[in-house]
């Protein structure tokens, strides 16, 4: 049963493919450009075609809306993104067309991930994005760091794909078939390839205790696809995380389950601890990003109080802030180059006071300090995991949550308290600049107007 | 009565809104005067604003009043509830009657940063008022934290030479207790299925539920009040905050532990507060007696009041877990007076400090000869503390130990011999600093000027009124206590 308008959106981002390869060699702005359009095209036409979309395909309600959300903001998170990157490769050297190609490749694959129902699709899709991704990586290829950063996600990342090919192929030797609807109740076989596809798809979203790459790979990379890895893919990956914790039904499977719990505990703590030593900007963020993954497996296990509510506006404020922080490093640059250091920021609020208070407003929206829209991300999936009874896990939740607040604070104390020691130039870059006004904005006034976002997620889940 | 006009939400907004207007001017065009006095101006303009809640109170009628409600999270049933009763309304009115004083007292004082400075100020302003008019759990527990920013900030660039260390551990000490109320919080909403307080106070928890709950909020409020071994992050605050962050902290930031305790752990937890009732006596105690004595031996002024507030502030929790009418209203009192009174002592020693930059006693001797004004307001100030009568200090104390004394003895003699050991403290303070020879190194100091004289007569004004005319206050709040609370 082949229909065509099931795959239009992949369609669409083919033809941006085709087209990127044969217009971009020429001309990269147009390129840009076009893209930009066609993924604004993507949502428009997805949110066009409704939430129900998928629903005439054999999904079930939610996973239908789930995925048509999923899509919506993975593309408007890419245009942005496309018109962003510019500046700053620019400002690298290294602005050229194919990084437009790895970047449709890799939503291509999140696209083709997390609409899979059978092993193999996902397999192909995750695989894709992956390969994109450890490109953008290296894609400094005359910086010794990105290469490195790039060979050590590539190796390692190709060991989690073949965990996820071991675990396929063990839940074929038990059940003898790839898709999920197939793979109804399943013996201790398929239960150790669940485990192995979790292991891979937790590499994938760095969470520990299979996070380690993920502070050296932000590090040496280029900071804009840092943000691009940060934000988009892992988006991608949780989103079908979340549908293999749903449609395998993990929450009955103890063994399954514990994994699950003892991984949510280690990001937390782990992230945490990781962050507290940093000084390096990347890789502080590296572990912040390791402790949010904890919240939002919390927010995958206590999925029977709307979780795909919770878990949607955690994501999508976290994605939001990210945008913002990096939009605002993007910014700043001293004599060499790009900021590295955490003391690099040092005396920010009197070079700048606009990237400083939105820097404030990020990072205690980050610490999840009310009346910032992260405090409500939290809260929310706080009352989830409480109602679910999850209590050991929420309260190693907000006690991670406050340790966490002491590195975001001494950022922030970097900002506000100490004197600049260094020349900052600031990059006047319109793109980024907006981007972090308007991020800023909506994380301050989702305390004074929630309904839009609020009514947007619970229309959809409730 | 009627009264339709959203005065609750103004107070709130109307700070938010000057600070917003002041950050959109430019930096460079306005002159610092000028900053200070928009700022002056948009924080008395919010107290006779605030002063319209006690001339439009209705004190025989019970429950909240000028109640504004919209529905803020639908789905959670969480709401922007807002209302105020009789002991919601003089923490409000302290609140905007110490912020202009505050913003006149770094009239001089503060030189570098002033914009972002009154822009602190009038969040900080903004946030504790919405603490105090919140009726739902969420939107409390949002302004409740989310005065910590602010506060930070203001310890954190205006504060000595070891503000960072200060300012850390002011916000995680106070953040560390209120997440596990936010759990608490959670749980309650999770399971009476709202979070309006006075439907959650109508609804009774399981018993051993109740005293994991009440322990949630306990480490919070504990640490806010401070209580005895929560403590030790006030004296490094103070001592580091500039004069003006002193002034709020010891003045309104403390009493919102209090309040917690008033508004939401007692009425919620019946059983809890009871079954705790010896485990906060002992603590309370112990910061009376304990933090007394090791104010004795301090050498800098600020942190002798910084443990003196303690030490008071232990006088509230006993009045308050005395769970007695008259235990209530002494403690609601003793909030009050300690505000006006440490907020005013804190001034004391901003004023020499900001004149002989330096706050160890022993710089100091017979400066009444010097500054006449100066200590005879000191020695005002420095009574009501003491609890003479007469003055604030003694109305609040004494019905406190009056109240212990049907509860239990032996806290009466513990709480008396810390009314004992304040004066001590503080009459030895006070005969250190104003009399004795006079040191040649403080000779050229001038008297008070006419700004401080200004804000010295209103707090003096008040603290000499509480205590002779104490109804004023007991009108207002014993029957919100009494319906409210008890």
């Amino acid at each position: 049963m082949f229909s065509f308008n099931l795959y239009l959106p992949e369609i669409f981002i083919l033809i941006l493919i085709l087209f990127t390869i044969g217009f971009g060699v020429f001309n990269k702005d147009v390129s840009i450009s076009l893209n930009t359009f066609g993924f604004l095209f993507i949502s428009f036409f997805l949110i066009n075609t409704g939430f129900n979309f998928y629903e005439n395909y054999g999904f079930t309600d939610n996973t239908s809306k789930l995925l048509v959300l999923t899509k919506v903001i993975l593309s408007l998170g890419s245009a942005v993104f496309i018109l962003l990157a510019k500046r700053p490769l620019k400002n690298d050297n290294i602005y050229r067309y194919e990084y437009i190609l790895f970047i449709l490749f890799a939503i291509l694959g999140s696209f083709v991930l997390i609409s899979s129902t059978n092993f193999l699709t996902a397999f192909i899709g995750l695989e894709l994005q992956s390969l994109s991704l450890y490109l953008m990586a290296a894609f400094s290829t005359k910086n010794l760091n990105s290469n490195e950063a790039g060979i050590k996600y590539f190796s390692l990342g190709a060991l989690s794909s073949g965990f996820l090919l071991f675990g396929i192929s063990m839940i074929y030797f038990d059940v003898g078939n790839f898709n999920f609807q197939d793979i109804s109740s399943f013996g201790y076989m398929s239960e150790i390839g669940l485990a192995l596809i979790l292991i891979s798809l937790f590499f994938k979203v760095s969470a520990a205790t299979f996070h380690i790459w993920n502070p050296d790979v932000y590090q040496g990379s280029p900071t804009v696809s840092v943000l691009f890895f940060a934000t988009l893919p892992k988006f991608a990956s949780l989103i079908f995380l979340f549908r293999i914790y749903h449609e395998f039904n993990i929450v009955d499977t103890q063994s399954l389950n514990y994994i699950f719990q003892i991984v949510c505990i280690l990001s937390l703590l782990v992230g945490v601890y990781g962050a507290i030593t940093q000084k390096v900007i990347k890789r502080l963020l590296a572990f912040s990003s390791i402790n949010h993954i904890g919240f939002m497996l919390l927010a995958i296990m206590s999925y029977q109080f709307m979780s795909e509510g919770t878990l949607f506006f955690y994501l999508i404020i976290y994605i939001i802030t990210t945008f913002g922080v990096f939009s605002v490093i993007l910014n700043l640059r001293d004599a060499d180059g790009e900021l590295t250091d955490i003391s690099d920021l040092n005396g920010l609020k009197s070079l700048s006071r606009s990237k400083s208070i939105a820097m404030l407003v990020f990072l205690f929206s980050l610490a999840g300090i009310p009346p910032f829209a992260g405090f409500f991300g939290k809260f929310f999936i706080l009352s989830a995991s409480i109602s679910e009874g999850l209590y050991l896990l929420s309260v190693i939740a907000v006690v991670s949550s406050v340790i966490a607040a002491f590195y975001y604070l001494t950022i922030i104390k970097n900002m506000f308290f100490n004197n600049s020691e260094i020349e900052l130039l600031t990059d006047t870059n319109k793109i980024t600049q907006f981007i972090f006004i308007i991020s800023a904005l909506i994380l301050t006034l989702f305390f004074f107007y929630p309904d839009p976002l609020i009514n947007l997620v619970d229309s959809l889940f409730s | 009565m009627d009264f339709n006009f959203p005065i609750l939400s103004l107070l709130v907004l109307t700070p938010i809104i000057g600070a917003l207007t002041l950050s959109l001017t430019g930096s460079e065009q306005l002159k610092n005067k000028t900053i200070l006095l928009s700022g002056l101006w948009i924080s008395v303009g919010e107290f006779l604003l605030s002063l319209l809640l006690p001339i439009f109170y209705n004190q025989t009628q019970n429950g909240y009043q000028f109640i504004e409600f919209h529905t803020w999270f639908d789905q959670f049933d969480i709401n922007y509830f807002v209302g105020v009763d009789g002991v919601s309304i003089p923490l409000i009115l302290l609140t905007t009657f110490l912020i202009p004083i505050c913003l006149l007292c770094s009239w001089n004082s503060i030189q570098t940063r002033v914009k972002e400075f009154v822009i602190y100020f009038l969040l900080l302003e903004s946030f504790i008022i919405g603490v105090f008019i919140s009726i739902d759990l969420v939107i409390f527990y949002v302004f409740f934290e989310a005065v910590l920013i602010p506060m930070f900030l203001i310890i954190g660039i205006w504060g000595g030479e070891n503000r960072i260390y200060a300012t850390f551990k002011f916000f995680l000490y106070t953040l560390a207790g209120s997440v596990l109320m936010l759990l608490a919080i959670i749980y309650i909403i999770s399971v009476a299925k709202t979070g309006n307080i006075q439907q959650i106070a109508g609804f009774s928890f399981q018993e051993n539920i109740q005293l994991i709950l009440f322990l949630c909020f306990f480490a919070s409020f504990a640490v806010k009040v401070p209580m005895f071994p929560f403590h030790t992050w006030l004296p490094d605050a103070h001592v580091q905050a500039p004069t003006s962050g002193s002034v709020i902290l010891a003045g309104v930031l403390l009493k919102l532990g209090a309040y917690g305790f008033m508004r939401l752990s007692v009425p919620f937890f019946e059983y809890a507060s009871i079954f705790y009732q010896p485990f906060i006596f002992s603590l309370s105690c112990v910061a009376i007696v304990y933090t007394s004595i090791v104010a004795l031996r301090q050498d800098d002024m600020k942190k002798m009041i910084a443990y003196s507030s303690v030490a008071h502030m232990g006088f509230v929790t006993i009045g308050i877990f005395t769970l007695t009418s008259d235990g209530m209203n002494g403690a609601y009192f003793q909030m009050i007076s300690h505000g006006v009174v440490s907020a005013a002592l804190f001034l004391i020693v901003g004023v020499v400090y900001e004149r002989h930059h330096t706050r160890m006693i022993a710089d100091y001797s017979g400066v009444t000869n010097i500054m006449p004004k100066y200590s005879f307001f000191f020695m005002v100030f420095m009574l009501a503390s003491v609890g003479l009568p007469g003055t604030s200090g003694f109305v609040g104390e004494f019905l406190v130990i009056m109240s212990t004394i049907s509860v239990n003895v032996y806290l009466t003699v513990f709480t008396a011999i810390g009314v004992v050991l304040g004066a001590a403290y503080m009459l030895l303070l006070y005969k250190n600093v104003n009399f004795g020879e006079i040191k040649s190194s403080i000779k050229k100091l001038n008297d008070l000027t006419n700004i401080e004289l200004f804000y010295f007569v209103c707090l003096a004004f008040l603290t000499i009124l509480l205590g002779v005319y104490p109804k004023i206050l007991f009108n207002m709040i014993n029957e919100s206590i009494l319906q409210g609370i008890l």
